[in-house]
């Protein structure tokens, strides 16, 4: 029986890329994007079960405006022959829930035994769109997923789920949706000729409104009151006695702080 | 808003009530004394020891009763709180800290309550009559302040603060046994659970954490952070560079691939401070940089710096805090 694999992803800024707040109304971000750094670890994932479960199709999806493209260029770098781009630029400022119901409108009707989504999005670090989706859905979920092993014949599988000092091993029965962490899997960088093809791969746009999506769909319930420098610290205070003396004067600080106890 | 319910997730371990959680219903009690509502501590755990803990919190205890709701399991919590927004009338705020259960409840129940969500918060307070709050983005290279403009809101909580609220008088609580009902098979089997840092103090949970980076020079030295971190009743932390090496186990890694954390202290020890550690601490209160190299740019992201051998130091601060603490 095909195992259906549905692995959702993001273009972000890199983790390097220059970000800094203009004005309260503005935001400037270099133009240095990448996939996701959890949702690439989704696609290798999904390659991973293809390769112990061959009858499995994957499919990767994006919703966003033209950066949503890249992000699908990089899976089919990576391997990935399905994919699909919905919606537009409007989606991407319209919070999580929108982001899960037009994803939900798209993957729904595949009725897909997997899907997966980064544990957080490397640029809002909401980790909200994976188990909105599921509600949507109605799936089963677990976040944090460190490892999935799938039994396509009685549909089942077991996984590791990572909490604070534990590690949880849980069992059940497909369909599931899993929010990705590190280790599930390592992505590896896609050869030339395969970054090559992607570029020349031809990706249809999807809009929204063919979803059945209205407007009142994608309104989020909050509102951008403006952006914020992140708090700065005062100027390091550098302890030049010398030696034990420094120590001591440290200790006496943190006294002062009151962080000891 | 009009005067409604807040809720609060209570998270516990065999131990008692998180310290994150109990910071986020002290939080909670200033959002509710402001506009007058009730709040609410919602308690899964079927140990009674809890409700004396949450109960001088809050205003009323929910206690969701039910013997397979003991231990966490996201389909069979998500259908129990389900039913006591049924029961018990749907809440204006739902409040949870950023523990991996709220982390994974928290906006799967906003999507049914049909609600706005928002995680990493870090502050909140009233304006007028809206709710305002703060959260970074991009990894901390910027923050954002939301308003919520369409109750009901459900936020994940990193590090309650509380802008203009007033603490609560002592509240009697009202203990509201609810029972539930958890269909039989309902969710995931949990095959089991194992421990990863073992005795080791937690360090989400902790107020102060000692870290170590490659100018430790050894997996060995890392005896002298431990040491220092026992002296403090700290956790141990740990750069990408130790982890990699294999000295440290990769949940005590700091930074944008490992835990963000916000402790009251934090020492670092031999650690260059590379945007990708800082951002993992950067919002600690008190940041202690340990170095041989007065340019490294730790210093920075720093209030003390000490200039120096860290082998020769670090120890030597262990021994003057014992002292100290010995004279208290
Ligand atoms: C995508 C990405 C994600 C990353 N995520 C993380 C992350 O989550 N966490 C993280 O930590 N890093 C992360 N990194 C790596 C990060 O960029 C740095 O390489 C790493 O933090 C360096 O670790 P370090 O400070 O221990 O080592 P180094 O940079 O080698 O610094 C060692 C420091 O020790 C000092 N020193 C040496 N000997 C002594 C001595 N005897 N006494 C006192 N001081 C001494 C040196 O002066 C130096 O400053 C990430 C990198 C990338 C690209
Ligand atoms: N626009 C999008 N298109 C497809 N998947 C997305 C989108 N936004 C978020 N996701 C998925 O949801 C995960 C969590 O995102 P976030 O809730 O924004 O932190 C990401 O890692 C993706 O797997």
């Amino acid at each position: 029986m095909t195992l259906h694999c549905v692995v959702c992803i993001k273009q972000v800024p890199d983790h390097e890329a220059v970000v800094r707040v203009e004005s309260e109304q503005n935001l400037f971000i270099e133009d240095r994007y990448i996939c996701s750094f959890y949702d690439e670890i989704a696609i290798e994932a999904a390659l991973r079960i293809k390769k112990d479960h061959p009858d499995t199709r994957i499919t990767a999806i994006s919703a966003g405006g033209r950066r949503a493209v890249e992000a699908l260029r990089r899976a089919v770098a990576m391997g990935i022959d399905e994919v699909f781009h919905v919606g537009d630029e409007s989606i991407e400022s319209a919070g999580s829930m929108a982001i899960a119901r037009v994803l939900a409108a798209k993957i729904g009707p595949m009725k897909p035994d997997l899907v997966m989504c980064g544990k957080q999005a490397g640029d809002d670090d909401m980790g909200a769109v994976g188990p909105m989706l599921a509600e949507l859905l109605g799936m089963v979920h677990a976040n944090a997923v460190l490892s999935l092993e799938l039994n396509p014949q009685n549909q089942s599988f077991e996984l590791d789920r990572k909490t604070e000092g534990e590690i949880w091993r849980l069992r059940g029965s497909l369909p599931l949706l899993i929010g990705v962490e590190k280790g599930l899997a390592e992505p590896h960088v896609p050869v030339v000729t395969r970054v090559m093809k992607a570029m020349k791969a031809k990706i249809e746009n999807e809009p929204v409104s063919k979803l059945g999506i209205g407007d009142h769909d994608i309104e989020s319930g909050l509102q951008r009151v403006r952006y914020l420098q992140p708090p700065v610290r005062g100027e390091v205070r550098m302890l030049q006695a010398e030696f034990p003396e420094n120590v001591e004067e440290l200790v006496r600080c943190l006294q002062d702080n009151g962080v000891l106890s | 808003m009009q005067a409604g319910q807040i809720w609060v997730l209570v998270d516990a371990r065999r131990d008692g009530l998180t310290r994150s959680t109990e910071k986020l219903l002290q939080a909670a009690g200033s959002l509710a004394g402001v506009k007058d509502m009730r709040l609410t501590g919602l308690l899964m755990s079927q140990d009674e020891k809890l409700i004396e803990s949450v109960s001088k919190y809050v205003d009323h205890l929910l206690w969701a009763r039910h013997p397979d709701l003991t231990t966490y399991e996201a389909t069979r919590w998500l259908h129990a709180i389900k039913q006591l927004f049924q029961s018990r009338g749907r809440p204006e705020i739902v409040l949870s800290s950023a523990h991996s259960i709220g982390l994974e409840l928290m906006p799967r129940l906003a999507a049914g309550l049909q609600g706005a969500y928002a995680g990493s918060v870090v502050s909140m307070g009233w304006k007028g009559e809206a709710l305002l709050f703060k959260r970074p983005i991009f990894g901390g290279r910027a923050y954002e302040e939301l308003e919520v403009v369409r109750p009901p809101v459900v936020l994940t909580v990193r590090n309650a603060l509380v802008s203009g609220g007033k603490p609560r008088s002592a509240v009697v609580a009202e203990i509201d046994e609810a029972p539930v009902d958890i269909p039989d098979g309902l969710g995931l089997e949990i095959v089991s659970r194992e421990q990863t840092s073992r005795g080791k103090l937690e360090l989400l949970e902790a107020e102060r954490v000692v870290a170590g980076g490659r100018g430790m020079g050894a997996e060995e030295n890392f005896k002298l952070i431990e040491d220092l971190a026992a002296c403090l009743g700290a956790g141990v932390g740990a750069s990408r560079a130790v982890v990699d090496a294999g000295w440290r186990s990769y949940d005590e890694q700091i930074g944008k691939s490992g835990k963000t954390i916000s402790p009251a202290l934090y020492v670092a020890c031999g650690i260059s401070g590379a945007i990708h550690h800082v951002l993992g601490m950067n919002t600690s209160k008190i940041i202690v940089a340990i170095n041989k190299d007065p340019e490294a740019p730790i210093f920075k992201n720093a209030d003390y710096g000490l200039v120096g051998d860290v082998s020769k130091i670090v120890p030597a601060i262990t021994e003057a805090l014992a002292k100290c603490l010995q004279k208290e």
